[in-house]
């Protein structure tokens, strides 16, 4: 009997041990699930699709497009933002795009870093423009909308936890290297393979990129005339930037595995109502878009518009947005955009003959916008006409800001705020209550970094305290 | 060896002369003195030598004794042990009595290994087969409920086959698993739910693995509390363990089999109504409103004279125009009446559970047959659960050293399910217009089923309309079972050596299907189909020794050997759009999206026990275990986990035995270390998700167009991740008064639990949401309490009680450096979390505004809409969970035959968000907000310091109470936070057994009963048991979540 014990007892003990050696265990623990390591092109496709979808087009548009008028906000969060109560000052109200920009600048250093020289695919230097030209977008909505906020210490988890807050002034100065940089990059030659079908913007035609990236430049040189006024800039890379609307960077959803926001958030949650005040500045000039932007709540015969400021908080009554549909693009950058910031930056510099023409060719590209599709008449032109006679400033920003109508509420956001910075109150809001003049940090930051906690305070800043582009000192 | 049997040799020689030289023989037999029946291996040896003999499986021995004997002494476990002067005699029978209460009986404790119960040095708490069937529940978990101390049960509602959180002292993690382990006759099985309800604010409940236990089937129950009692069990029980024994014939006469047969039927209602409004209509600031959720509209009797809506203007005098009746293609004009909405919809429930039980003692060991049905029938529609189970159990002798043994659990779960809160399929059912008839309108267009009608905009479907189209359902098919052999050869007279080898296997598979149909909220649907197939494999190798090295000192000696290996194979098919409505199957969805994950973990651990006994009265136990798991990273998967425990029985004492009032007294103390493991991986890229927001059905839904893309995983890994360490210690006392008529069972416990590993929330900045790493410290001191009493024992009256009380302090000391909370589930706002400085765990949210005396101040703004109304305040923790403390109170009355019980639970303390509580007001349906003519003022202070004196609301401010209600009040989440203390009825029962002289050889018990009957709770509307999540936020927030139900049954329990 011993010795069939002796003779057991080492075998099995052997067994036993060659179960859990830390070979055995490590190679038990690989995760077959998930890949370690991804091409730079699979990763640039949802830096795209999340910059277009969550972070533009989103809750963030959907609050901008209450302060705005664009919408009236009549139930439930929209409805509070509306009224000014809890949602702008809470710091969870825009937490999960703060989330997404963070996300998909995090996605977008991995691919510079992929890219660049020294990277894994250093050939890349196509795919290293387009990544530097989206990470300039993405950081100048996120200053746009929230200030200071934190960048060079952000972006290293597990590394640094609590990221100091960079000024705006800095940032800028980021955003305006980083589309340099970018265009240089696409301006080299490569035999890499270009993006293609993973480009869900432009589907790899980098012409179109740089034209962008000259656009955007435009746009944050107008951005910043209150800090330091360069008009002739503006005018010089609204030049090289989009000749049609077919150059315009815009994303396009295909009403099935995209779906288009605004349409989205009607269906999945309906708390806008048609704007009162929108709709007043339509009627005062016979503007035909009227019948095109507002239509009565389904199964109900008229459009009920509602207040700004006081509308009563009910679904299924108030008129909605005509021209949303499942196919709707989020632009990042219109055609349109491009021809007003010219025509304003010709009004500037007080040459109002080509400042006119130029206002009636964006006032056209926005009557021809997919989601619109209407043609501007003679009547109408000689409306515009007239207005910008009276008042080429006030015509300049009021077309522009009925021509963002619907997706593009968070640049007539910034327009508005920054027209207002400027003395240039222009554009009239009829909700008598307090304005919001940024946005609260995500509460992902307060309740974790100590720096944003104390920047955000109570929330109360935000009715007080503007941006730095905007005359504030964060 | 050798020098065992040389040793042996000698003494047998050396007796045998002895023997031969002066000796006589003695015999006789032992039986029970209860009812007559022999009595095998019962310890026969003359008192003071170490001469004996056992009795044989007649029970009858033989013994050669000396001339010079003078005692017998005849020991037995369970039995008391008696002394017989030998006095000339040559046959000495003996009656043997039980001893007095089956807390001196032998427990099972980890690994299998029984003890006497006053050997333990710590805490384990007993639930009989009897105390957990005798109402007829079909869940384990709810029979558990008021029976035990230091153990929390957290039912999310009474649907059937509901989740159910059961946490032992308190949990020891955030975001992990706290759930027990269970172990179902020797074999370690996991109880912990495969998938989480995440958020838990969409969807359906998901039900863990215990709901396949059948109550029925069950022997007993040990509950191992504390980390000393667990400690054998390694990594897996630093929650505690569940020892659960199924009836195995064990016991039983022997020779004839015993058939057990019983079936409880019982009829289910919903266990608390809410109180409503009845006076005023659907509708807002005063006007009929007919596709309003708000019920904030006219007088219901003056709806006639509505200008829009009212029949008086219109040539239908005394009524008035609903139009969803018209789109049903019904008459619209109707006369305005009230209709009762919430009880309308709730069918009468039923559950009828059947049990069969055949079982058989032989002289070489027993065998088992049990098979078992329950099928309920909820009492909201579609909804219900069927469970099979199967089983076969049994042990044989081989031969003198050999047995073996096997048991083998067959369970098949199905349960069909709705969802709750933002799904909430009965929305409409807690909130519709107390005047729209939500039973008498059609629910859908006369020409299209899957066009809705409802009284409001489709954020919810029509409650009617989501039972009869929408499906939820899970399916399980699982077998359990286990196979051992054991040796036991003989060694010495004084000690033994048992090997026992034991391989165990747990197989399951597990379906969902959650499929909202073509119509729901107005659009196209969805259908996700998941699974998963789980093979666990056990294999435990246990070496016992036992030494008894002399009268005064016994030793026994452990070593053993886990291994533990499961692999898990996941599948989620997700379906949206279908095409057209009717066919609610994948291939009717316009966009079909697949995917599957694999895991393999392994735990592999080395244990032993020493434990010591010095003259029945002080024992010491220590333990170690060495675990190896795969689910940390290289160099950190190993840890070491000791424990040590010391008990002293002081009324062993020679000085204190047999005193007259106190019969039993102990002290014990332990102190012991286990550990728990995480599921580190290496940082990785995955799909992206756009789940979640403001978002139904996901919007972006990859590939698009057949290009895929992906991102860094927003939860990455600290590479230097290590194991987290329990540490606790135990102090308890047994005192047992006036021959154990009265006794109390007091434990204090203090757990601290450091580098704990959860994911930590990480600043947004950072590019990632979490980070799996240690931090925190989460501690909890628990005192329980078990006091048991028998007032009156008489011939045929008897009356005991039991009490058991819980105050468990779960207290969060530390997160992570600037992390002051985390989140657990919820919404936005509010959500479930785990703060530092508070108990565990808390609700977070937006709250009212306070001046610094915790006053809520209002706004003092004349002509505003606001003025005099509350002000929003920052967002803070608005409430605290874990109760105060908890207790259980159990009677039993008998007389004759009769059998009267009853069980209370009163939980007191404890908050939880009730989001259907602030709906009602919000809706304008509570009998609360329906006090709309009179003026308020608001209970605040003004900012200056003065009690707040601004009337507002009455005939000339009409818009002011709903202005308060709709848009102040329910947007301040601290508005929903309230007490939810409760006593509730858990079960009476009163049950007669005929008497064995009706029918011989039978016994028949008939009972009737009554569970969950709410007496009474701070909660208004609700009952408090009915929240969200399957996790650990589960018990702490509720918004229109599914409700409880009160069960009033008979049952019938035959024996023979």
């Amino acid at each position: 009997m011993n010795k069939i014990i002796k003779f057991l007892t080492i075998p099995v003990l052997l067994l036993i041990m060659a179960g859990c050696t830390q070979d055995i265990l490590e190679d038990i623990n690989v995760n077959k699930n998930n890949p370690t390591d991804v091409p730079s092109k699979l990763l640039i496709t949802d830096a795209m699709t999340k910059t277009a979808f969550s972070i533009v087009g989103s809750d963030l548009a959907f609050y901008a497009s209450v302060y705005v008028e664009h919408n009236v906000g009549i139930y439930n969060q929209m409805y509070n933002a509306e009224i000014r109560s809890g949602e702008p000052s809470l710091a969870t109200t825009y937490n999960n795009s703060w989330g997404s920009i963070y996300e998909t600048l995090y996605n977008l250093k991995i691919i510079i870093n992929k890219t660049s020289p020294g990277g894994d695919e250093e050939a890349n230097v196509h795919t290293l423009g387009v990544a530097q030209i989206l990470t300039a977008y993405n950081l100048a909505i996120l200053t746009d909308l929230f200030g200071d906020v934190p960048y060079e210490e952000a972006l290293q988890p597990g590394v640094i936890f609590q990221p100091k807050l960079d000024s705006q002034e800095s940032l800028y100065a980021e955003i305006f290297r980083l589309l340099d940089e970018g265009i240089a990059n696409l301006e080299k030659e490569t035999l890499a393979a270009g993006l293609g079908g993973q480009d869900f913007i432009y589907k790899g035609n980098i012409a179109n990129w740089k034209k962008f990236a000259w656009g955007l430049k435009a746009r944050y040189t107008a951005r910043l005339a209150l800090r330091n006024s360069a008009w002739d800039q503006v005018i010089e890379y609204a030049n090289k930037s989009f000749t049609s609307a077919s150059e315009e960077a815009k994303f396009v959803y295909d009403g099935s595995t995209t779906n288009s926001p605004f349409l989205t958030f009607f269906k999945d949650r309906d708390y806008f109502g048609a704007s009162t005040s929108l709709h007043e500045k339509l009627i005062a000039r016979n503007d035909m878009r009227d019948a095109t932007f507002f239509i009565p709540y389904p199964d109900l015969e008229e459009i009920n518009f509602a207040a700004n400021g006081a509308p009563e908080q009910v679904q299924g009554f108030y008129g909605i947005s005509g021209i949303m549909s499942p196919t709707a693009p989020t632009y990042l950058l219109s055609y349109h955009e491009i021809l007003f910031l010219k025509a304003e930056a010709q009004v500037r510099n007080n040459n109002l003959d080509e400042a006119k023409a130029t206002l009636e060719d964006a006032v056209e590209a926005a009557f021809e916008k997919v989601e619109v599709g209407m043609t501007l008449d003679s009547t109408y032109r000689v409306t515009i006409q007239n207005q910008f006679d009276a008042a080429p400033l006030k015509e300049v920003m009021t077309q522009k800001y009925l021509a963002f109508f619907e997706s593009e509420a968070v640049e007539a956001y910034n327009d508005i705020r920054r027209l207002k910075a400027m003395g240039d109150n222009v554009i009239t809001l009829a909700n008598p209550l307090k304005f919001p003049l940024r946005y609260t940090y995500g509460a992902d930051d307060v309740t974790t970094n100590l720096k944003v906690a104390a920047a955000y305070g109570t929330g109360a800043y935000i009715y007080t305290e503007n941006v730095w582009w905007a005359g504030g000192t964060r | 060896m050798r020098k065992f049997t040389l040793f042996l040799a000698l003494m047998f020689f050396i007796g045998m002369q002895v023997s031969q030289a002066q000796t006589r023989t003695i015999s006789g037999t032992v039986t029970n003195a209860e009812d007559g029946s022999t009595i095998p291996g019962v310890s026969v040896v003359v008192k003071g030598t170490t001469f004996g003999t056992t009795t044989d499986l007649q029970g009858m021995y033989s013994l050669n004794v000396p001339q010079d004997a003078q005692t017998l002494k005849f020991s037995f476990i369970g039995m008391q042990p008696v002394e017989r002067d030998i006095a000339g005699q040559t046959v000495i029978n003996v009656r043997m009595e039980p001893t007095a209460t089956a807390i001196e009986g032998v427990v099972v404790t980890a690994l299998g290994i029984t003890k006497e119960r006053k050997a333990l040095g710590y805490a384990v708490q007993e639930v009989s087969s009897e105390d957990l069937t005798r109402s007829g529940s079909s869940s384990l978990s709810s029979a558990l409920q008021g029976k035990l101390s230091g153990v929390e049960i957290k039912p999310s509602s009474g649907m059937p086959g509901a989740s159910s959180q059961i946490i032992i002292r308190g949990a020891r993690s955030f975001s992990g698993n706290n759930t027990p382990l269970y172990v179902i006759d020797g074999m370690p099985v996991s109880s912990e739910a495969d998938f989480s309800t995440g958020n838990s604010v969409t969807g359906s409940d998901i039900a863990n693995r215990a709901v396949d236990i059948d109550p029925n089937d069950i022997e007993s129950i040990n509950i191992l509390k504390g980390q000393a009692a667990a400690a054998l069990y390694g990594i897996r029980a630093s929650n505690g363990v569940v020892i659960i024994t199924t009836k195995s014939g064990k016991g039983n006469k022997i020779g004839k089999p015993a058939i057990s047969f019983s079936n409880f039927t019982s009829f289910e209602t919903v266990s608390r109504t809410p109180d409503y409004q009845t006076k005023y209509a659907q509708g807002s600031y005063g006007n009929n409103v007919p596709n309003t959720s708000f019920s904030w509209g006219p007088e219901i009797s003056k709806l006639p004279d509505d200008p829009v809506y009212g029949g008086n203007s219109q040539g239908h005098p005394g009524l008035y125009f609903v139009p969803q009746r018209e789109r049903a293609g019904l008459d619209p004009w109707v006369k305005p009446q009230t209709y009762d909405n919430f009880g309308d919809f709730f069918d009468l429930g039923y559950t009828t559970t059947t049990s069969l039980n055949i079982s058989q003692a032989t002289e070489k060991g027993n065998i088992a047959f049990g098979i078992g049905n329950s099928t309920q029938e909820g009492i909201v529609p579609s909804t219900g659960m069927d469970r099979w189970n199967a089983k076969a159990a049994g042990q044989t002798k081989l031969n003198d050293m050999w047995s073996m043994g096997f048991s083998a659990n067959y369970a098949r779960t199905s349960v069909d399910k709705l969802p709750a809160a933002n799904d909430a399929s009965i929305a409409g059912v807690y909130a519709a217009p107390p005047n729209y008839d939500l039973a008498g309108i059609p629910t859908n267009l006369p020409t299209d089923i899957y066009s809705q009608i409802y009284y409001r905009s489709l954020t919810f479907d029509n409650p009617y309309w989501g039972a009869a189209h929408n499906k939820f359902n899970e399916t399980t098919d699982r077998f359990f079972g286990n196979g051992f052999v054991e040796y036991t050869p003989y060694i010495a007279d004084n000690m033994t050596l048992k090997t026992r080898y034991q391989i165990g296997t747990d197989a399951y598979t597990s379906h969902y299907q959650d499929i909202f149909e073509y119509g729901h909220r107005g659009s196209t649907g969805e259908i996700n189909n998941y699974g998963i197939s789980s093979q666990t494999i056990n294999s435990l190798l246990t070496v016992n020794y036992t030494w008894k090295i002399n009268n005064d000192f016994n030793f026994t000696a452990l070593v053993g050997n886990e291994f533990n290996h499961r692999n898990r194979k996941l599948y989620d098919e997700y379906g949206t759009g279908f095409n057209f409505g009717g066919w609610a199957h994948m291939s009717n969805a316009k966009i079909q999206q697949a995917d599957e994950s694999q895991y393999e973990d392994r735990t592999v651990g080395f244990f032993g026990n020493l434990s010591l006994d010095y003259k029945g009265m002080l024992y010491f136990n220590a333990t170690g275990r060495q675990d190896y798991v795969s689910t940390m990273p290289r160099d950190n998967n190993y840890f070491f986990y000791p424990s040590v425990s010391l008990g002293f029985v002081i009324t062993e004492l020679e000085s204190l035995r047999d005193m007259p009032v106190l019969s039993f007294a102990k002290v014990r103390v332990s102190y012991a270390e286990v550990g728990q493991a995480g599921d580190y991986f290496q940082n990785f890229f995955a799909s992206p998700n756009y789940e979640g927001g403001f978002w139904g059905a996901t919007p972006i839904q990859y590939p698009i167009g057949g290009v895929s893309s992906y991102l860094s995983n927003n939860v990455q890994f600290d590479p230097n991740l290590k194991p987290q360490n329990t540490q606790s210690y135990e102090l308890g006392t047994e005192l047992k008064f006036f021959n154990n008529r009265l006794g109390v069972d007091y434990s204090y416990s203090h757990q601290l639990v450091t580098d704990q590993i959860f994911q930590v929330p990480i600043a947004a900045s950072t590019g990632a949401a979490a980070l799996v790493m240690n931090g925190g410290e989460i501690q909890t001191n628990a005192h329980e309490i078990v006091l048991y009493a028998t007032p009156v024992a008489t011939q045929d009256f008897n009356w005991d009680f039991t009490v058991n009380f819980s105050k468990i302090d779960n207290m969060v000391n530390e997160l992570a450096p600037g992390v002051e909370s985390i989140f657990l589930g919820g919404f936005v706002t509010p959500q479930v979390r785990a703060g530092i400085g508070s108990t565990f765990p808390v609700i977070y949210g937006s709250s009212f505004k306070r001046d610094d005396k915790g006053n809520i101040l209002v706004y003092d703004a004349p002509g505003e809409w606001y003025h005099g109304m509350p002000q929003d305040g920052p967002p803070a923790v608005i409430g605290e969970v874990s109760p105060d403390f908890i207790l259980g109170f159990s009677n039993r009355f008998t007389y004759k035959g009769i059998a009267l019980t009853a069980t209370l639970d009163w939980k007191q303390g404890g908050q939880m968000y009730s989001g259907s509580n602030g709906l009602l007001d919000l809706y304008g349906v509570s009998a609360t907000s329906g006090d709309r003519e009179e003026t308020f003022v608001f209970d605040g202070y003004k900012e200056d310091g003065t009690p707040n004196d601004i009337v507002r609301g009455g005939p000339n401010d009409p818009e002011a109470y709903q202005d308060l209600i709709t848009n102040v009040l329910t947007n301040i989440d601290e508005y929903y936070i309230h007490d939810n203390s409760f006593l509730k009825l858990r079960e009476v029962t009163l049950s007669y057994a005929l008497p064995k002289s009706f029918m011989k050889e039978v016994g028949l018990t008939i009972s009737v009963y009554a569970r969950n009957i709410l007496l009474w709770t701070e909660l208004p509307n609700f009952d408090p048991e009915s929240s969200q999540g399957n996790n650990n936020m589960g018990g702490s927030f509720e918004r229109f979540s599914m409700p409880q139900t009160t069960s009033y049954g008979f049952g019938i329990n035959l024996n023979f």
